[in-house]
């Protein structure tokens, strides 16, 4: 224990030598994650994501649809023409255009039939939001008609309608009721400045939040490799394997010294998310900390795992860089994952960065709790003990 | 005295190539052994297996009564090593450095912080203990290089080819430093390719050649086989050919042997008072001037050129 102490008193006093460190371990994080937050908007101007929509069934229902997406605070709906909103979308000048067919009725909405027409320009952030809300606006219709149905349909029951004009007045009646509680519903996730839908997950205050706090903590975890080059180069691993000390005891001090300053790092991080970003870090501190050690152990595995095969300690820490940023810029630290085509989004469930990120989110964004880390969790685990596997099984000491 | 290190018909191949083929000496406690060998003799290889670094291909060693084999914690115990290549922390200062490494060893607390006081003192750095390695002179790396393998009190140091690549200064306080830690009691394992190191410091020398040891014994007993011979060492001037002289000389009766490092040529003879009129005969004869000759006795150099055919240092 008093050697596990020794290692890692002797690698923090190696790492913090210089100014420069410092600026990698907290200056530079802050400063990305803020920028990349994009400050905070501005007071009074509407921040929605305009979205041009195209109404040619005109009925009661597709005003609500309208309605509904007027009333969220991710979208701006703008009623044009189709030829008007196929021009702007031709040229760009739209992101996505969404089209209600003039078919629309209760029944497809509710077997999910219902056609409607969405396009988006590809790999476009505001689409992708856009089209998250149209899908929240319609199952909330779709709910509210379907609460009517039953209304409707139990009345029935209790006591027949006199005529088919009564059945559409109470189920009328029962809509608005429907939509009026819904209102009351209080929505779990805010975004930018108001409640939101809760299928819109983006945030640029969290995604920057979390995707900055794996990527500046990954690297130096990867950088672990560069750490037993070092020693290598040196010669003090080949000394240290003459003094009675051994193989598991440098690593296990080595690793653990550069797994509690990552913690310390993201401590450091996530409370600038809290204090100054006014983020939700804090929800479920049992939670957070299962997530920041898993990742944590996830990233060290593989610098461990690096370091076996690595040659010098430049060219490990020219490869923690390079593959710290790609890992990422894929994992969806950078850029919302949702803006991949699928396929990527597939591939990239084979980075750690992927899984960290999702379960960043699932507590900063989505108000995830222990349940909903879990899976994340495990992944990240399973990442540890299969680097970690190769990194000791491979270890040199020269 | 007893053995306090038995190697036993030691091998240590790397791939095809054999570094080290078959080498068994022992020391007994408490003295200076040396292991005197040109570059890539196998001496490096030779103490990485002593000190459990490397496993040997073959053969065993016994330090202190323990198998480097089958106990090599309990030899690490017993052994300091001072590598040939310096391994230190260079960010961090000699203290730090060597709290580290004392830790290493399971020392700790007050204990260990008087013992680095001790050390300090003895590899005479006590003034600069505060600075940064990186920040030294070669020299001062190099005794605190030393200064880590002496933390636990070893009873036997090894220490490989200390004094390289450092000024005379420093390799002077290192040679006494060294005579210093046997005083006290310590076993030494020295390595050098420098002749007069082995033979001001040993007890006994053994000298190594392509990984095989080919002589071993005290310098007198060493240097007894080489016969009566002595060496000649005329300095000449930097402007002057040391090679067109040294092919005049070979062609004189009683010159066994002429050989050239830099400006100055070395003679094997059986007598160097009996050649030496006719070599500074011969030297005026081809107008090359001597400036200063040195009448050395058998020495280990002359072992080593006598039992290889080369010099020590080529
Ligand atoms: N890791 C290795 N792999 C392959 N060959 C090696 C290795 N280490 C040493 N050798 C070779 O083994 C031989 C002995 O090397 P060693 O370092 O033991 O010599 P040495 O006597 O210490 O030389 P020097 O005076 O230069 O330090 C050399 O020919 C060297 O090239
Ligand atoms: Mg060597």
């Amino acid at each position: 224990m008093r050697k596990i102490l020794a290692i890692i008193i002797k690698d923090a006093i190696m790492r913090f030598s210089g100014f420069s460190e410092l600026l990698f371990f907290i200056i530079l994080p802050i400063i990305f994650t803020f920028l990349l937050a994009g400050g905070t908007p501005s007071g009074d101007e509407d921040a929605r994501i305009r979205l041009l929509v195209v109404d040619e069934a005109q009925t009661a229902l597709s005003a609500q649809i309208v309605s509904e997406l007027a009333a969220s605070s991710a979208v701006r709906p703008e009623v044009v023409s189709r030829a008007d909103a196929e021009e702007q979308f031709s040229q760009r000048r739209a992101s996505s255009i969404f089209i209600i067919p003039a078919g629309l009725d209760t029944a497809s909405l509710q077997e999910g039939t219902a056609a409607v027409d969405f396009r988006q320009q590809p790999n476009n952030l505001n689409a992708s939001i856009a089209q998250r809300a149209i899908q929240t606006a319609l199952r909330r219709v779709s709910s509210a008609v379907s609460a009517a149905n039953t209304a409707v349909s139990q009345r029935e029951e209790a006591m027949p309608f006199a005529s088919d004009a009564e059945k559409a007045a109470y189920f009328d009646q029962s809509l608005e009721l429907a939509r009026e509680l819904q209102e009351d519903t209080p929505q779990r996730v805010t975004v930018i400045r108001a409640a939101t839908p809760d299928q819109v997950e983006y945030d640029p205050r969290a995604n920057s939040s979390a995707g900055q706090l794996i990527t500046w903590v990954f690297i130096p975890l990867f950088g672990i490799s560069e750490l037993f080059a070092y020693e290598r180069a040196t010669g003090t691993l080949r000394r240290l394997l003459t003094t009675p000390t051994r193989k598991a005891t440098y690593l296990l001090g080595t690793i653990s010294g550069q797994v509690l300053m990552a913690i310390v790092q993201m401590l450091l991080l996530v409370g600038f998310g809290i204090l100054v970003m006014k983020l939700a870090w804090g929800r479920d501190p049992l939670a957070l900390a299962v997530m920041l050690v898993c990742s944590a152990l996830a990233a060290a595995a593989i610098g461990s795992a690096m370091g076996a095969f690595v040659k010098t300690s430049g060219q490990a820490n020219g490869l923690s860089i390079m593959l710290g940023m790609v890992m990422a810029l894929m994992g969806g630290c950078w850029y919302p994952i949702e803006l991949f085509p699928p396929a990527i989004q597939t591939f990239v469930k084979v980075l750690p960065t992927t899984w960290a990120m999702q379960g960043m989110l699932d507590l900063v964004l989505r108000g995830g709790g222990l349940v909903d880390i879990l899976p994340e969790a495990g992944v990240l685990l399973g990442f540890a003990a299969v680097f970690f596997a190769v990194g000791v099984w491979r270890f040199r000491y020269e | 005295m007893p053995s306090i290190l038995e190697v036993n018909n030691l091998v240590k191949k790397y791939g095809d190539f054999t570094a080290v083929k078959g080498i068994s000496f022992d020391i007994r406690e408490g003295e200076i052994f040396s292991l005197l060998g040109p570059n890539g003799a196998g001496k490096t290889t030779t103490i990485s297996m002593l000190s459990t670094l490397y496993d040997p291909t073959d053969g065993d060693a016994v330090i202190a009564g323990h198998s480097i084999k089958k106990y090599p914690m309990a030899v690490r115990q017993v052994i300091g090593v001072v590598p040939q290549d310096l391994a230190l922390y260079e960010e961090l200062t000699a203290r730090e450095n060597l709290e580290f490494w004392g830790q290493m060893y399971g020392l700790g607390g007050k204990p260990l912080a008087s013992r680095i006081d001790e050390v300090l003192e003895q590899i005479g750095l006590t003034d600069k203990a505060k600075n940064r390695v990186k920040t030294y002179s070669g020299g001062m790396k190099r005794r605190v290089n030393i200064g880590v393998g002496l933390l636990h009190k070893p009873r036997l140091l090894f220490m490989d080819e200390p004094t390289v690549g450092i000024d005379p200064q420093s390799r002077r306080a290192i040679l006494d430093t060294v005579k210093a830690l046997n005083a006290q009691g310590m076993t030494v394992l020295y390595t050098t390719h420098y002749m007069e190191e082995a033979a001001e410091l040993s007890n006994r020398v053994g000298i190594i050649d392509h990984g095989e040891l080919i002589a071993l014994g005290t310098q007198d007993e060493l240097t007894r086989q080489v016969g009566q011979t002595d060496t000649l060492l005329l300095h000449i001037g930097e402007e002057e050919d040391p090679e067109a002289l040294s092919t005049a000389l070979r062609g004189l009766p009683g010159v066994q042997n002429a050989d050239v490092s830099d400006h100055t040529v070395s003679i094997i003879t059986p007598s160097a008072e009996d050649i030496l009129a006719a070599v500074v005969a011969k030297a005026n004869e081809r107008g090359i001037k001597i400036r200063s000759l040195d009448i050395r006795e058998p020495n280990l150099e002359a072992v080593f050129l006598h039992l290889t055919g080369r010099a020590l240092r080529d």
